[in-house]
């Protein structure tokens, strides 16, 4: 469905010297850099998955995404979709993938989204009633009945997002490149785009492939994450996985009724915090001893267990040189 | 199905959203008009300086001729695909182009097509206008001659919107492609018979300009609908232009190939 084998992208950017000498010495001696965006990805993605593709900034992500959907040519390696090489941007690929980028628009910015729809009718050729049938079905999922006849202007980002979404989907592909989909939204229009793409992964069997910055995207859809980090994979596997291998620690965090010494917390067994709120991190076999320990030497009124959140995880991991083994 | 009928087929949806999009962009699309009426300001200009008698063989009523036709020509066959390649590559505005199957050129030559009732719904007064103030200004050719016209404002047209793409193109290498086009259009107005026409200019340096793709751009159709060319020249002419839009679109497709694989999605 999606696969990579040793892809990486080099870019030459041109240097230029500040100031007046360095203009000129520009104009006589142009000097480039190359920046290896990506080093050598690998991956293999299944039909009907949904898949986090994780990492710091420019790691690399958007750069591959933007590989595997054809607008750049790679400079080594290869990529293959829907058993295409993406670079060649065949019609009969174009038609069945997507890429959406986060702010980055194919709406007609003066017109009302219904006419960026019918272009696209147009340009992927789409038959009147599949037409009238997904667009129904994607102005019931994204609510976007409100928003049809007025400009893109005026619309909020979040609602232009939702727009973008559609008119991304329209065509119905089968493979879905989402780069930040939910980026600068609020938290209610993040879950509303969340949710969505759920539904649509479900409905359509869309393999997707999501990069995002916020990690409720990635727990909410994701079951398996691939991390890259300077240009090359060094995680791929079920998110659970990550989590136990990386950070296998259980966090507790307690409410006190009121703010506790220093003396007390170490009687806890070496709570952090502050103001009536701490944390602690045990192995999951010593969670048990360590409750009973925080309860016997704390005020506590709240208590909750869970999971190191995958935010932490990914903390830990891109500060560790070289990332997992 | 290959490009050109995917495109095709394509072609009613992209005129429909085209002409949607110029109506938004009326005034702009006046203003853009405006900017270019210098074939009026020229026929004013040669008007006074015929008054004393024809220049290299023009009366005042055939350079009257001459520039309306121009006005009108320029119009029709006017470009802007330079501008837009040029925004859409340096701002990575062209990936959502690059990711649908028609050919983003093909999509931008539909907008071009889409303002030409637009364009024609402002020029229609103004031709009146000229009308008024001088009747010889306006005429038809023979018949032969206006079966020949419309395949040459279809070239005319083409060329332009095919080297003002090739030059758009630039941008994938170099951040002066409009300075580049700036340079071809400077030669435009003086080579293509736009601010004078080309009978005035020595008859062997006229010679060299009329076999040249700028005169090809407008003074072919232009002299055809003026009544200045006619016969087997006329042919010969029209041929010359479909030679010229064909080696073009050749530079376009290897500049284009080129650009694309150095593509670099700047920002988006």
């Amino acid at each position: 469905m999606i696969e990579a084998v040793g892809l990486g992208k080099t870019y030459e950017v041109p240097v230029r010297e500040p100031g007046v000498w360095g203009s000129l010495r520009g104009l006589v001696h142009r000097r480039t850099l190359e920046v290896h965006a990506v080093q050598a990805v690998d991956l293999r993605v299944h039909p009907g998955e949904r898949v986090g593709f994780l990492g710091p900034n420019g790691a690399g992500k958007t750069t591959t995404l933007k590989m595997l959907a054809g607008l750049l040519v790679p400079s080594r390696g290869s990529a293959r979709v829907l058993g295409r090489v993406p670079s060649a941007r065949e019609p009969e690929l174009l038609r069945r993938i997507t890429l959406v980028m986060g702010q980055k628009q194919q709406l007609r910015w003066d017109l009302p989204p219904t006419e960026t729809f019918l272009l696209n009718q147009a340009l992927y050729d789409i038959p009147r009633s599949v037409y009238v049938h997904t667009l129904g079905r994607l102005v019931d999922l994204l609510e976007l009945e409100p928003l049809l006849q007025r400009p893109v202007r005026n619309l909020s980002l979040g609602e232009r997002m939702k727009c973008e979404l559609a008119a991304a989907l329209l065509h119905r592909p089968d493979v879905l490149f989402l780069d930040e989909p939910t980026i600068g939204l609020d938290v209610r229009m993040q879950v509303v785009v969340r949710r969505f793409i759920e539904a649509w992964n479900r409905e359509t069997g869309a393999t997707v492939l999501l990069t995002s910055h916020y990690m409720a995207d990635i727990e909410a859809l994701c079951d398996r994450i691939i991390i890259i980090d300077g240009g090359v994979v060094v995680w791929d596997g079920p998110r659970a996985d990550l989590v136990r291998r990386v950070a296998p620690g259980r966090q507790i965090r307690v409410q006190t009724a009121e703010a506790v010494d220093l003396a007390a917390l170490a009687r806890a067994g070496g709570f952090e915090g502050a103001d009536g709120a701490y944390t602690r991190t045990v192995r999951p076999e010593d969670l048990p001893a360590a409750l009973a320990q925080a309860l016997a030497a704390l005020p506590v009124v709240d208590l909750s267990v869970q999971e190191t959140p995958l935010e932490d995880v990914l903390r830990v991991l891109f500060a560790r040189e070289g990332g997992p083994a | 199905m290959s490009a050109a009928g995917r495109a095709a087929r394509a072609m009613p949806g992209l005129l429909r959203v085209g002409f949607a999009e110029v109506a938004t962009y009326r005034a702009e699309m006046v203003i853009w008009f405006l900017t270019s009426t210098m074939p009026l300001v020229m026929l004013l200009v040669w008007d006074r300086v015929a008054e004393g008698g024809p220049v290299s063989g023009q009366d005042q009523a055939s350079l009257a001729r001459y520039f309306t036709t121009t006005l009108v020509v320029r119009q029709l066959t006017g470009a802007w695909v330079v501008w837009e390649l040029n925004a859409q590559i340096r701002t990575g505005r062209l990936s959502a182009g690059l990711l649908r199957p028609v050919h983003p050129l093909a999509a931008m030559a539909a907008e071009h097509l889409a303002a030409l009732p637009m364009r024609v719904v402002v020029l229609g007064p103004m031709v009146g206008l000229i009308g008024l103030w001088r009747p010889d200004a306006l005429g038809l050719p023979e018949p032969a001659m206006l079966a020949l016209l419309l395949p040459s404002l279809a070239l005319a047209w083409m060329l332009h919107f095919v080297v003002q793409a090739a030059v758009g193109c630039l941008a994938f290498f170099h951040e002066q492609s409009l300075g580049v086009w700036s340079i071809v259009g400077s030669l435009y107005v003086v080579c293509a018979g736009y601010m004078f026409p080309l009978s005035v200019l020595p008859a062997d340096l006229a010679a060299a300009l009329r076999v040249g793709p700028l005169f090809s751009m407008l003074g072919v159709p232009v002299e055809l609908a003026a009544g200045q060319l006619r016969g087997g020249a006329a042919l010969g002419a029209v041929a010359l232009q479909a030679a010229w839009v064909g080696l073009a679109a050749l530079g376009l497709a290897v500049v284009w190939r080129a650009g694309v694989r150095r593509y670099e999605a700047f920002g988006a």
